[in-house]
């Protein structure tokens, strides 16, 4: 179909006419910006305003429903003095770290079985999407469940096949609460890996693994050489969002745990929230919700440079 | 809609429509005719229901004012009261507890006529709800009740291994708890990370040991002490001969999932354990009972939780809002409305001492005794910014629960020492 220039589409402005507002917005130019304004409005409503009100926040001594004080970087140098901040960052990164390599993993498999063709495919990859969906609180109380020492299945599953001689304390042992919350986010979001990397899959050609096939490449050889290096830009987009929900999730270790034993499961998000929200201690609590910035900042840039450079 | 015009003119009607109603509120006041209450729900159901469906309409029938319930779920009403102070805006009448009239105290409107008013009907108030509800000589909420953090404990098992009466000290206890523990029913006290039921037996721990966060001045920190060590070192053998693994993760629902679902036979909590197991667990109601918590060296405490309510400066009726509170203060009102909670909440007025809803249930009867003895967070430390980042921040808690788990006890006190001093800015 052939398009006319919009010069042509559109009818120059009679001279003497009175101005319509209609014809006005009829202009490509005015059109678009119409289109772009509410997405900006909220943007600066919803990310901006907040992001940059959590700077003002943060240099300064300011108390719940009290005038603030400027107190520069003041609040950054305390929590560089807190032991506790650097607990928090510590368990933030062991659980960003571990829980997106699990994901990853987990994903790609996950990605590769739902890619083949079996019976009921469509009701497995409907269903696997099913931790996704739900709602984080509702699964994570499920999990409270399902991690309780005396009505936790796991524990009834390990005890009753002889594997184990008493119950495991998932929540109450330090490293186990860390390897509790991390194993409940990789439920929730091997999803997203999966699901994504399925339609990374699904973009390449039968025909490059058949010539490879026929090339005497073993099943190993094909993954390496062709799938991998296909679905990389994917995996890269993919682990960045990932990386960017793990390092910030809230509600998760929230519910689950909020933050316990002894700080060993707090991370950014729920140490600043308490600082911020429960302790009233604003300016600080900022502060502690913008030390995740540089780390996540660098990754984006670092990822998003290797992508243009491929 | 076909055209990009249609699709901004219906764009442009919807935003007008959206933005009228304020447009209009804007041009003149209108006379009240509505107010609203934000509470966190109760754990007595039928205490929020007499509220909505007989106080309200009551009230409403009486002046036209129609008054709104908003319920926060269970530890969300600080964060609500946060937001609401924050953005100025949301409901007139407010619930407070613990120590928050001094963290709202710019937000709320001084009621200490209300507070005189009330005070000289119903025989005075207790003198300790004042040190969390008055700020600079100024009644910032009307507190209705004390929700009291006490031992719950299962008499019968108690009375399997020779244990007849709660033991009246922290070292009988241990005791009783050495020999409940041999017997397959362990003690579950919470040492995570909940809002309420970890310092609602740590601190009395803490203090009935002699053992002190901050001086009353605020400045100088205390726990550094010879007194504490002992509390510390109890502590760890309270949990490890008595406790299962799991409580150092706790939160506030699982003592009482626990003590209802049979697998302890002691915690600390409220009365909802009981309130539950009446309506759900009959059996089990039957064989549990309340005790004071126990004695320590330098006696015997418990935490204050004045609950109450309070107006927002911003409400744009307080005139109206002073007017309410001072019908459901009053006797005819407040009398039923605390019948209604089933003796959960412990009132803080004299009137109330030998109120009848204390016969009901004699079981209750210890959440009353406790008035005397309870204390507010972080006492004897002002009750003010400092208390509450301190209680947010778990620093007591956690110092017990690296205790617990096996940390040095001196190592478990230095970093609470540390906290402490970087948050009351101490030297």
């Amino acid at each position: 179909m052939a398009v006319r220039p919009a010069s042509v589409a559109r009818p120059a402005p009679v001279a003497g006419r009175p101005f319509a507002l209609g014809r006005a917005v009829e202009r490509e130019g005015v059109f678009s910006w119409l289109m772009l304004v509410p997405g900006i409005l909220f943007l600066l409503a919803f990310v901006a305003y907040p992001f940059f009100y959590g700077i003002f926040l943060s240099l300064q001594e300011r108390r719940v429903a009290s005038a603030g004080t400027f107190v520069g970087l003041a609040n950054f140098a305390a929590l560089a003095q807190d032991p506790v901040f650097w607990q928090v960052t510590r368990n933030t990164f062991v659980y960003t770290i571990l829980a997106t390599l699990v994901k990853m993993v987990g994903g790609l498999a996950m990605a590769l079985v739902i890619n083949q063709q079996f019976r009921g495919r469509n009701l497995a990859r409907a269903f696997l999407l099913l931790p996704f969906i739900v709602p984080t609180v509702l699964s994570t109380v499920a999990w409270m469940w399902i991690l309780d020492p005396t009505f936790s299945v796991i524990n009834w599953s390990l005890l009753h096949s002889g594997l184990v001689k008493e119950n495991f304390s998932w929540l109450g042992n330090k490293t186990l609460a860390m390897v509790s919350i991390i194993g409940v986010n990789t439920w929730r979001g091997l999803p997203f890996y999966g699901i994504t990397l399925l339609a990374g899959l699904q973009t390449i050609s039968p025909d490059l693994y058949e010539a490879a096939a026929i090339d005497g490449a073993s099943v190993t050889q094909r993954f390496r050489h062709i799938t991998l290096p296909v679905l990389k830009p994917v995996l890269i987009i993919v682990t960045m969002f990932s990386v960017i929900f793990t390092f910030s999730d809230f509600q998760l270790p929230y519910v689950l745990t909020h933050g316990g034993p002894a700080n060993a499961t707090h991370l950014f998000a729920t140490h600043a929230f308490d600082v911020g929200m429960s302790a009233g201690v604003l300016g600080m609590g900022a502060a502690e919700a913008l030390a995740m910035l540089p780390a996540l900042a660098i990754l984006i840039v670092g990822l998003t440079l290797y992508l243009r450079r491929e | 809609m076909t055209t990009r015009r249609d699709f901004l003119t219906v764009s442009l009607v919807a935003t007008g429509a959206a933005l009228a109603p304020r447009l209009a509120g804007a041009a003149g006041k209108a006379t009240t005719k509505s107010l609203t209450t934000v509470r966190e729900s109760s754990f007595i159901k039928a205490f929020d229901d007499y509220f909505v469906k007989t106080l309200a309409p009551e009230y409403e029938k009486l002046t036209g004012i129609k008054v709104g319930y908003e319920a926060v779920s269970v530890g969300g009403m600080l964060t609500r009261l946060t937001t609401m102070a924050e953005t100025k805006s949301g409901p007139e009448i407010v619930h407070t507890g613990i120590n928050w009239p001094h963290l709202f105290d710019q937000s709320l409107v001084d009621v200490s006529d209300l507070a005189g008013e009330v005070g000289r009907k119903l025989g005075g108030w207790h003198e300790q709800v004042q040190e969390v509800v008055v700020v600079n000589k100024k009644w910032k909420a009307l507190p209705w009740g004390n929700i009291g953090q006490l031992e719950v404990y299962r008499t019968d098992w108690f009375k399997e291994v020779g244990v007849t009466k709660f033991p009246e000290t922290w070292e009988d206890l241990l005791a009783a708890g050495r020999l409940l523990k041999k017997k397959g029913h362990p003690f579950g006290f919470e040492i995570g990370h909940g809002f309420g039921d970890n310092h609602g037996w740590m601190y009395p721990l803490l203090w009935s040991y002699g053992g002190r966060e901050v001086d009353r001045d605020g400045k100088t920190v205390l726990i550094d002490s010879s007194e504490t060590a002992k509390a510390v070192d109890f502590c760890r053998r309270f949990y490890q001969e008595t406790m299962l693994e799991d409580v150092l993760g706790w939160t506030d629902v699982n003592n009482n999932k626990a003590f209802l679902g049979e697998q302890i036979s002691c915690t600390n909590n409220a009365s909802s354990i009981l309130v539950v197991a009446k309506r759900d667990f009959p059996e089990i109601a039957k064989v549990t009972d309340h005790a004071l918590n126990p004695n320590g060296p330098k006696g015997r405490y418990h935490v204050l939780n004045a609950q109450g309510l309070g107006i927002m400066t911003y409400a744009p009726d307080q005139a109206a809002a002073k007017a309410f509170l001072r019908w459901l203060y009053d006797d005819k009102q407040m009398s039923r409305w605390l019948t209604a909670g089933d003796a959960y909440y412990a009132p803080f007025l004299h009137g109330y001492d030998n109120h009848p809803m204390w016969n009901a249930e004699p079981r209750y009867m210890p959440y009353k005794e406790s008035l005397k003895t309870s204390r507010p967070h972080a006492w004897p430390g002002p009750v003010g910014h400092a208390a509450s980042e301190n209680v947010a921040k778990y620093v007591l808690v956690d110092m017990f629960a690296k205790a617990c788990r096996g940390d040095a006890t001196k190592d478990v006190i230095a970093t609470a020492a540390a906290q402490l001093k970087q948050i009351y800015k101490a030297k």
